[in-house]
């Protein structure tokens, strides 16, 4: 463990930057090489509602000004990447004329708040029950009802909100039905909102929980059954350490590096949500967006998500790069 | 936005500031009525309605705006509502519509024809604002004239006796909207966020997020300052993003929603199994209330041999329209007997059709059908015909948004499929059947609703199929009009007839008979096939509120959604 390389650092944040401008030009590529005009869609979406539409090729000609896909593709794309560069993604096609952004930001916080978590206590408790899984000393109940509980992993997330939403909201009545907090709260930093959304969040995020423990259970059980028949384990069994110790500092720290990679990668992209509760739950998260967005093919909103998540993804993969060494002691960070 | 950290550490600090109190005037839920919205409010401090996207339906143009008319689906007359009258000179290129006196903004400014003058002339001179409502009088009107406080005078470009109702009656879902001239006057249209939003509806906003909307009673309202109407009796109207199908349901079963969106026949069953105050449009089957886009078949009539109208007609006899009822509807609707919706301000014109010979069974005549495919020349060779080594087959395009689409399009593949057709359904992403599918004509047969519009005089259903709109295939189909490309002599006649309806006056005694003649040419030549009635099953909550329209209760029709929600509120009386 010491100081991070100049090089070794540089050579890092290089590779980040070219990561997210070759992923942002992939996100703005794909949906141009389908033959769906945004523009179209927009007037067909008026026609849908409502029947005719008068004055459709000014409309449309309108509406491609607004969008900004009358200009030359070269001139989308650098407009697009400037953009980026400043989190301006333009407006979105099927909320327009809402900034994609103020559509991301408002939905932000909500998914940050639910997903995140949602994955650290599955993190903690899955990594855990996998560890006490395999080690020898766990009470023989512990032993029996960690697998049983992991049958819930098998229910999609959507039917284990319904049923938790159904028991917990409709009969018994502890919990709301729906919504991030209470339509009788204003937003804001104070003690009766955040009491809402604590109220308000902790089916949705009972329901992520209980179906997705099981992933991070197994995998640590996986790695602690290898760890186990380490020498460094015998050692520190020979030396007479207490066996709750070794299991802390010898088994589970080692076998908990593939899961902090894991995480790191799950950070990203559960930034897309879990969709299916957001929807159940009129939870307005970034899945619930980009769902929507999907449907609607509001492309400027796709590319936006899109790009929150490999920002996501690619700046927890270096900081846990950069982290490691701080982790595991063994590892040290080599000049490029 | 240029600085998205600045604007968010702004809004934080704001939050921290302002924010954050429990609303200030808490309302008991005896004393609120919670609307079902079906969306999210992507951006609920934006209450510019004249851009695109969903700015009015989270309870603005059901609480806040009030539209000049409102039509009655029942009677066909036009309500009024801001303005009392209208009349129009004898070629319908003139009109003056008369003002309601007394009306006023909630700001207490006066409403006036000051307003109206202001906000037709943004959107004729705005040409970036592209809302349907602003294009639509932007394409209609040369010009407006105020002739007094209460009086505004339109010059229109062209002949249009539907104008008033086109406009500024409700029609269908909503109708150009009026804004406050001292507030938007200085402004960009096409840009402005109109926030805090203001309006001559009894209600204001209280606060907006991206999941409700929550509008207080004014109890200043000039309507029942003038005596227009009593106050409405609801303090609160809430309009809550339900979440979905499923979290309506619990929610309705739990009293924690009063009228709740679409639901299927089984989830309505299982609201009412729990919650036995929750009513619909019917009492029993088919529940539901007909929304005013009946369903079709398309039929792109340039393709073979489909081309030929006796065998689109073969296909009109094979369809079983009872089967699609029960089958992919569960019995929420009834058969179309003519390409409109039916409702009572259709019944003239729909019993015209049916008196005429013209209507349509809800039940199949195969053996006709066949019969028709036969004498083109086609043979029974196995499961399908053939002709010329060819299998008589037809692809059909479905959007796939829908299992309503796609279960419909499965009965009538099924039916086809027995009489030997070949038929296929084709599931097609929305985006695509709307933008690509539809208006370039890129089908043999698809299922829509491409008649919508007629619901009190039937030029605006019937006149979507004249030769002036048809395009070759590949070309947009202007205002999606015509797409089924149907031409030739007997669309020329029919064509005629349309021109002839479309410069008459509404309630023009001739009207009915000349839409009996007109529909003689659909009817030999079916460039599209009438299936069902749209249904649109809403659950009403009666253990706070009755008085919901129903159709042993009726005043309008029940889609709370729409512009003219305005009515339905006053009508709701609270359960004691």
């Amino acid at each position: 463990m010491g100081r991070i390389p100049r090089d070794y650092l540089i050579n890092r944040i290089v590779t980040l930057f070219l990561t997210i401008l070759i992923a942002a030009t992939i996100i703005w590529i794909i949906p141009r090489l389908s033959p769906v005009d945004p523009a179209e869609i927009a007037l067909g979406r008026m026609a849908a509602g409502a029947g005719a539409v008068a004055n459709s090729e000014e409309i449309l000609a309108q509406l491609r000004a607004n969008m900004g896909i009358d200009q030359p593709l070269i001139v989308q794309y650098l407009k697009y990447l400037g953009g980026a560069l400043v989190f301006d993604f333009g407006l979105s096609t099927a909320a327009f004329p809402t900034p994609v952004s103020t559509l991301i930001l408002n939905a932000l916080p909500w998914t940050l708040g639910l997903m995140i978590l949602s994955l650290i206590i599955t993190f903690f408790i899955g990594n855990l029950l996998g560890a006490l899984m395999v080690w020898d000393r766990s009470p023989k109940l512990v032993r029996v009802a960690i697998p049983a509980a992991m049958v819930f992993t098998s229910i999609p997330p959507i039917l284990s909100g319904l049923l938790l939403m159904w028991i917990f909201a409709a009969k018994l009545q502890w919990f709301p039905l729906t919504g991030a907090y209470s339509i009788f709260v204003e937003p804001g930093w104070n003690w009766a909102f955040v009491q809402s959304v604590l109220h308000h969040g902790f089916l949705p995020a009972l329901s992520i929980v209980i179906v997705t423990f099981g992933f991070w259970a197994l995998g640590m059980r996986g790695l602690m059954i290898t760890v186990q028949g380490e020498d460094y384990v015998k050692l520190a069994e020979a030396k007479g350490l207490r066996p709750r110790y070794i299991l802390y500092r010898y088994m589970i720290r080692n076998a908990i590096l593939p899961q902090i990679t894991a995480f790191a990668l799950k950070v990203g992209l559960l930034i897309a949500g879990q969709v299916l509760v957001e929807r159940i739950f009129a939870y307005n998260g970034m899945g619930k967006l980009l769902y929507d967005a999907i449907l609607n093919q509001d492309f400027p909103v796709i590319q936006g998500v899109s790009y929150v998540i490999i920002l996501m993804t690619a700046i927890s993969v270096f900081l846990v790069d950069l982290l490691y060494p701080f982790i595991d002691p063994r590892i040290r960070h080599e000049a490029a | 936005m240029k600085a998205p950290v600045l604007r968010l550490t702004a809004s934080a600090l704001a939050f921290a500031a302002f924010g954050g109190m429990a609303l200030a005037q808490d309302v008991a839920r005896e004393n609120t009525v919670i609307f079902d919205l079906d969306r999210t409010i992507q951006d609920p401090e934006n209450f510019n309605w004249m851009t695109p996207g969903t700015k009015r339906m989270h309870g603005a143009h059901q609480t806040m705006w009030e539209p000049l008319f409102i039509l009655n689906y029942g009677t066909g007359d036009l309500d009024p509502w801001l303005a009392t009258s209208f009349t129009g000179n004898a070629d319908s290129t003139q009109f003056t519509i008369n003002l309601r006196e007394g009306v006023e903004w909630s700001d207490g400014e006066a409403f006036d024809a000051d307003d109206v003058v202001f906000t037709v002339n943004l959107a004729l001179t705005n040409e970036e604002i592209s809302s349907r409502e602003a294009s639509t009088l932007r394409a209609q009107v040369e010009s407006v004239e105020k002739l007094s406080n209460t009086s505004v005078a339109f010059q229109l470009k062209a002949p249009n006796p539907r104008f008033v109702v086109e406009n500024f009656g409700v029609r269908i879902f909503g109708s150009f909207l009026i804004m406050p001239e001292h507030i938007w006057n200085g402004e960009n249209a096409a840009t402005f966020a109109f926030n805090p939003p203001i309006g001559t509806g009894p209600y204001t906003l209280n606060s907006a997020a991206s999941n409700r909307a929550i509008w207080d009673r004014n109890d200043d309202w000039w309507g029942a300052k003038t005596g227009f109407m009593d106050l409405p009796a609801p303090e609160r109207v809430i309009f809550l993003e339900s979440g979905g199908e499923e979290s309506r349901a619990q929610l309705m079963a739990a009293n924690q929603l009063d009228a709740a969106q679409n639901v299927t026949i089984g989830t309505f069953e299982a609201i009412q199994a729990q919650n036995p105050n929750v009513i619909a449009w019917h009492d029993g089957y088919p529940y539901a209330a007909s929304d005013p886009c009946a369903r079709q078949l398309e039929i792109n009539t340039t393709v073979a041999p489909w081309d030929n109208a006796n065998m689109r007609k073969a296909v009109a006899h094979i369809i079983d329209r009872s089967m699609i009822v029960n089958v992919a509807y569960e019995g929420t609707t009834e058969a179309s007997q003519t390409m409109f919706a039916q409702y009572g301000s259709m019944d003239p014109f729909i019993n015209a059709i049916i008196d005429a010979g013209y209507g349509l069974s809800p039940r199949a005549d195969v053996d006709a059908g066949v019969a028709l495919i036969e004498g083109e020349g086609w043979v029974k060779d196995g499961d399908y015909y053939t002709k010329d080594g060819e299998t008589l087959s037809v692809n059909i395009h479905v959007n796939s948004a829908s299992t309503e689409y796609t279960r419909t399009i499965d009965v009538i593949v099924e039916q086809l499929q027995r009489a030997g057709i070949d038929a296929r359904a084709v599931p097609v992403e929305n985006g695509v059947f709307w933008g690509e599918v539809l208006p370039f004509g890129a089908y043999e047969m698809s299922y829509s609703w491409l008649s919508c519009g007629a619901v009190n005089e039937p030029w605006a259903s019937m006149g979507r199929y004249t030769v002036t709109d048809v395009v070759p295939v590949g070309e947009r189909s202007p205002g999606f009009n015509n797409t089924a490309r149907w031409d030739g002599p007997a669309a020329e006649a029919y064509s005629a007839i349309m021109a002839d309806i479309a410069s008459r006056p509404l309630g023009d005694e001739a009207i009915p008979g000349l839409v009996a003649e007109a529909y003689q040419h659909l009817d030999a030549e079916m460039p599209f096939i009438p299936l069902v009635q749209a249904a649109k099953l809403l659950p009403m909550n009666t253990t706070y509120w009755t008085g919901w329209p129903t159709a042993d209760n009726y005043y309008n029709h029940p889609f709370f959604w729409w512009n003219h929600t305005h009515q339905i509120i006053h009508n709701l009386e609270k359960v004691e």
